[in-house]
């Protein structure tokens, strides 16, 4: 049977997504999600330093809670083509 | 400015290449992340644009570190702000930065240049969320939710005016750039219980009404790239986590004149 965890959790992960929103964090590219009894962080950042914080805030925020994380960093490389518009 | 446009790769028609990124999100930290990708841009684009979310907090300090990436890279580049650009109300600042820095910011207006023999123009607002057709906020009710609906009329009646003025311009190739999206297609992959956040079908209306070539936006960073208008104008959503790139790369071929 799958573990769930407790309705306060759900409070919890909606004032971690306000402190990512708010004045110091600023961060509203983050998806978070209750997986079972587990949090999990998806989405990209634009650094790794930035990815980092945002991971250190969740944990923080959810201490007690199993936070995963598949925060990726977007290629700064250019393209090596174009798409033809016809 | 590149002295003749290039010719499409299928032969005869020629193209007008544009590169696009937003949400790039830059601060004091960030400097020389985009700037090797930018210098490359004079070999394979004729402009860059800037589809907002160019900074974290909208400061002065961070729009700095935009400048200092697009500074003399040789395109000219334009740009609108996004919504983060405008949180420490500080919009008319980070617009002066970017200016200083050769950046064309608009709200409201067009930007018309040359490429070769023909004439490009882009036609920039922010514009702003509220919904698409069907399932949309109305003005109706409190002040405060009917002001929210009317900055999404605003935005769009911008677009549609700096659309009305390529139109009047006669640009071979018109481009319409904004920061939140005028389709849902684009948004593909967000949560659909945030589309009314995420763009507006107003600002599709107005592009459908006056007419482009491409419409570039930014601003759902879990969305998705393709998408097209009603009228059938392609969307494309550069917000960099979708495009996964420094820039994204559109070429778009330039119509034959008309014998005069």
């Amino acid at each position: 049977m799958t573990e769930h965890a407790s309705p306060e959790v759900e409070y919890r992960i909606a004032r971690l997504r306000e402190r990512l929103a708010g004045d110091d964090v600023a961060e509203l590219g983050v998806r978070i999600e209750l997986r079972g009894a587990t949090v999990l962080l998806t989405g990209s950042l634009a650094t790794a330093d930035r990815r980092d914080e945002i991971l250190r805030l969740a944990r923080e925020e959810l201490d007690g809670i199993v936070v995963r994380a598949d925060l990726t960093t977007p290629s700064a490389d250019a393209p090596d083509h174009g798409e033809q518009l016809s | 400015m590149r002295p003749s446009t290039p010719m499409s790769p299928g032969g005869g028609d020629h193209v007008v290449r544009v590169a696009a990124v937003g949400d790039i999100h830059l601060a004091p930290g960030c400097e020389g992340l985009l700037r090797p990708a930018f210098t490359k841009l004079p070999e394979c684009a004729d402009v860059l644009l800037l589809a907002g979310d160019l900074t974290r907090h909208g400061t002065v300090d961070e729009a700095r570190v935009v400048a200092e990436e697009v500074r003399d890279i040789g395109v000219p580049v334009v740009a609108v702000l996004g919504n983060h650009d405008y949180h420490s109300d500080q919009a008319d600042e980070v617009t002066r930065t970017l200016g200083s820095a050769g950046v064309n910011v608009l709200e409201g207006q067009s930007a018309v240049f040359s490429v070769g023999d023909h004439r490009v123009g882009v036609a920039g607002a922010k514009g702003f969320c509220g919904g698409f057709a069907g399932r949309s906020a109305g003005a109706f009710g409190e002040p405060e939710m009917r002001a929210w609906v009317r900055v999404a009329h605003v935005g769009a009646e911008r677009l549609g005016s700096a659309l009305e003025e390529l139109a009047s311009e006669r640009c071979d190739v018109r481009v319409a750039l904004t920061h939140f999206s005028p389709v849902p297609d684009t948004l593909a992959g967000e949560p659909v219980e945030i589309y009314p956040f995420l763009g507006s079908y107003l600002l599709a209306e107005a592009i459908d009404s006056v007419g482009a070539d491409l419409a570039v936006h930014g601003h759902a960073h879990l969305g998705t790239e393709h998408g097209t208008t009603a009228g059938g104008v392609r969307v494309r959503n550069v917000a960099q986590p979708v495009i996964d790139r420094a820039f994204a790369l559109y070429e778009l071929p330039v119509p034959a004149r008309e014998a005069a």
